[in-house]
């Protein structure tokens, strides 16, 4: 692979100023330079036989208390709930029936590479993501910065533009995947179980689905003596949608109902379930069963939604020695 | 343990297929390649054994299936699991010795993101490169899974049975079906954090193996289904336990006659033929390094799933304090042992593993539902019998015995559910206080209009644990009635395979309930 001449942006997507964003990602990575085996796949060669690492979780968040129906109404009603590095937002017909449950993993930070560097390519993926009302002061704030929680963007109806939740950013992600390159010991036991490594670690909320993971995969790895980094392009992605247990009314395949609408095949930033009109299949996403129930919540599909971040890991013989619990 | 007799060091021709269906053969016979094409209509048998191919170990027998496609079709999807009870002890001096029982389950037919019915074969083993391979393979011919087991050194393949063995006389409970009691897909720990799976919760890291161990590069391990288990249990298990389901009570609706012994059915319903194992979601040692509340499993204290089958409400998040978790790990002394000299203090890694519900179970209430066999009110007063005690319920079991021998249904209609509340009614009149069949007759009272009055019995019943969850008296009482349960399960299930299962402690052993007032006795 050897040295990756610059960031590719999230998915592969077009855009006319890729330096740009490229330029955005290195800076991330700069402010994490002081994890000595967390390092900048732009400055440092990954060998061909480095290994790529994906870890996968759902996008339902699996911190949020209470029973699962509560826990499905909640997470339906509040984006802030979704902290899975995924957010949905759902749209009904009059009956009040789900029509389309949209998903996204772009980061908020790629929309204000986009309100930086390219007004009209914003505005013009405004329209066609969420709505063509869109005009570009409603995406600016009083000091005329990009504002993520926009009157757009801001509902867990309808259609998300991208990332909202306030941990679900790529800083976030690219953080939390150096600083779990520390090893960690407690009362001189290596401490490498999920949970128990963010809480020593304090690398966040230890039940969330995400964030565990990645730690826990970022440091099994250098606890072998390897050095990681996140694939490029370096994003949340969606990994696709299971569809053991959805059951249609007419026995079409429901998997024929999840469309990708943005990023490439193997980059997936956005997707949809939603049974087209025209088609002539005479029912909606709420006339689908789930595990026998009707689709009454996009959290339904959202816990069979896979969300997907690919780390890689480049072999070494040094491990970094381990340092005692945060206080 | 008829099961064991798979495990039997026997001679067998590795050139044929042999069948050893329990209860039905003494012994494993060879089938006759027409008898083998006249039984089995499934993909293994038809692409491979029937096509004259024997192969021995298991990676081996994969290859073997996916060959004998084309390019591009779903037999070629493969994806690989790995689970065992010892998976999270990492390898050392000190635990070299344990038996972690780690294994891996392949899937061909199915990716993770389809088909909607899982994949149409399963192989399980314990090391890829060696034989004693359990397989089972969708028979697409009569449905149902045909149960394969490789048998012998060197080995040779032997038909098990079809899931509907495992619903008759006189191979019911026996063989396979010892353990897949309906003859479903079994996936014990079926529900988040999967406690034993590689998973989008726990990995298992190469470090539970030896360095030495072959295993560590096997592309079976290295290349594992990212997620593991929530990918099993969404894209495989939840599918394949349903797909059964359907077939079987499809074949219930086809059939002209009245249906025979429809206590098979409802012993699903109220007894406890098998389990499923859940946890809370937090690692056991996590817990002891927070101040954070423990979230327990809700059905635990009732059977949330087959409850909502019915309509009702569901509990609330039930949670204990970390520190009252803590005494009780100490009170009771909980220990993780592999029964071979290794102990290690504490509990399973994620906290408060206890068996609840099967989902075979519940999915057969969902289908009795649906086919109009079981009306809510019945299924509903049944679940509500006894409802403090989601498993092994005696009092609950005991309706079985006033089902009637046969069910008619016709039109998505049926006259067993007022049959079988009759029964169990004439029995109440004549029952002592307190019976099981009272307490039936109390809830079918409340008639038709049942969900308020259930709904709030149900919220009564939750505050008093919640009540009880805030003391340590109270928990530690929960933590015994967990342990009975526990040792339910170690004494009469053939699933309890590994001493690492379940953590062990000093409590004596005692047929334990719980009362609607939140208390154990």
């Amino acid at each position: 692979m050897a040295i990756l001449p610059r960031f590719s942006t999230p998915g592969n997507v077009a855009d006319a100023n890729p330096d740009a964003w490229s330029e955005t990602v290195l800076t991330l990575f700069d402010s994490v330079s002081a994890f000595t085996h967390f390092y900048d796949p732009t400055k440092v060669d990954t060998p061909d036989d480095a290994i790529v690492a994906p870890v996968v979780w759902p996008a339902f968040p699996a911190s949020l208390p209470g029973p699962f129906v509560e826990r499905l109404e909640l997470a339906d009603t509040h984006r802030g709930t979704q902290d899975e590095y995924c957010e949905w937002a759902v749209e009904r017909n009059n009956a009040g029936k789900i029509t389309r449950v949209t998903f996204t993993t772009e980061v908020p930070e790629y929309f204000e590479h986009l309100f930086e560097t390219d007004q009209d390519a914003l505005l013009e993926l405004y329209h066609e993501l969420v709505s063509t009302e869109v005009v570009l002061a409603d995406l600016a704030d009083e000091d005329g910065s990009y504002l993520r929680r926009n009157r757009w963007n801001d509902s867990p109806r309808g259609r998300p533009a991208h990332l909202m939740q306030g941990s679900n950013t790529l800083p976030a992600a690219v953080t939390l995947a150096a600083q779990a390159t520390v090893l960690r010991e407690r009362n001189g036991t290596p401490v490498t179980h999920p949970q128990a490594l963010v809480v020593c670690s304090q690398l966040g909320e230890p039940l969330r689905g995400s964030d565990p993971q990645i730690a826990s995969a970022v440091n099994a790895a250098v606890a072998s003596g390897a050095s990681v980094t996140l694939s490029d392009p370096v994003g949340l992605y969606i990994d696709g949608l299971i569809t053991g247990g959805i059951e249609t009314p007419d026995g079409t395949n429901p998997a024929s109902f999840w469309t990708v609408e943005r990023g490439d095949a193997s980059h997936i930033l956005r997707a949809a379930f939603e049974v087209r009109e025209g088609e002539g299949h005479g029912y909606v996403v709420g006339d689908i069963k789930v595990d026998g129930r009707p689709i009454e919540f996009g959290g339904q599909l959202a816990v069979r939604v896979r969300v997907r971040i690919k780390a890689i890991v480049k072999a070494g013989s040094q491990p970094p020695a381990r340092l005692p619990c945060e206080p | 343990m008829t099961c064991a007799v798979f495990a039997r060091d026997v001679s067998l021709d590795t050139e044929g297929i042999h069948r050893l269906v329990v209860g039905e053969d003494q012994d494993p016979r060879p089938l006759s390649t027409a008898g083998a094409a006249d039984e089995l209509g499934d993909d293994f048998a038809t692409l491979v054994l029937l096509q004259g191919a024997f192969p021995q170990s298991a990676e081996e027998t994969v290859e073997a299936i996916k060959e004998a496609v084309p390019a591009g079709h779903r037999l070629r999807d493969q994806m690989t699991f790995v689970l065992g009870e010892g998976s999270q002890i990492a390898f050392s001096d000190q635990s070299a010795a344990i038996e972690r029982s780690i294994r891996f389950v392949v899937t061909l037919g199915a990716t993770a993101n389809g088909p909607p019915e899982g994949p149409d074969i399963l192989v399980s083993v314990f090391d890829p490169r060696q034989t004693g391979i359990e397989l089972m393979a969708w028979d697409h011919r009569s449905g149902g899974f045909n149960y394969y087991r490789s048998m012998g050194r060197p080995s040779a393949w032997v038909f098990a049975g079809n899931s509907r063995h495992a619903l008759v006389e006189p191979t019911e409970g026996k063989g396979p079906f010892e353990s897949h009691k309906s003859g479903a897909l079994l996936m014990k720990e079926l529900k988040v954090p999967w406690v034993h799976w590689d998973s989008s919760f726990a990995h298992i890291n190469a470090t539970a193996f030896s360095p030495d161990d072959e295993r560590r590069q096997h592309p079976w391990f290295t290349n594992k289904q990212p997620g593991g288990a929530y990918a099993f249990e969404f894209e495989v298990a939840r599918p394949a336990i349903a797909r059964w389901a359907k077939a079987r009570f499809e074949a219930l609706r086809a059939s002209t006659g009245p249906i025979e012994r429809p206590a098979r059915i409802i012993e699903q319903v109220v007894a406890t033929p098998t389990i499923n194992i859940v946890s809370s979601i937090r690692e056991s040692v996590a817990a002891n390094m927070s101040t954070k509340p423990i979230e327990l499993p809700a059905t635990f204290f009732v059977d949330a799933d087959g409850l909502a089958e019915v309509g009702l409400q569901g509990p609330p998040q039930f949670t204990v304090t970390g520190q009252i978790y803590a005494q009780s790990l100490q009170t009771f002394d909980v220990q993780l042992t592999d029964g071979g000299g290794f102990s290690q203090a504490g509990d399973t890694h994620f906290a408060f593993a206890v068996p609840e519900r099967a989902l075979e179970d519940v999915v057969v209430v969902r289908e009795a539902l649906a086919m109009g066999l079981l009306s809510r009110r019945l299924a509903a007063c049944l679940l509500m019998t006894d409802f403090p005690n989601p498993i092994f319920s005696e009092r609950r079991a005991a309706l079985l015995a006033h089902v009637p021998p046969t069910a008619v249904v016709m039109n998505g209609g049926s006259s067993f559910s007022q049959e079988t509340a009759d029964a169990i009614l004439a029995a109440a009149a004549e029952a002592p206080e307190g019976a099981p069949e009272r307490e039936f007759a109390k809830r079918w009272a409340v008639g038709e209009d049942f969900d308020g009055t259930f709904n709030g019995l149900l919220r009564t019943y939750y505050d008093a644990v919640n009540a009880q969850l805030e003391t340590q008296d109270g928990f530690d009482a929960y933590f015994q009635l967990a342990e009975s349960r526990r040792q339910r399960v170690r004494d009469t299930m053939p699933i309890f395979e590994s001493p690492l299962l379940f953590a062990t402690t000093n409590i004596a052993p005692a047929a334990l309930s719980m009362r609607e007032d939140g208390s154990v006795r």
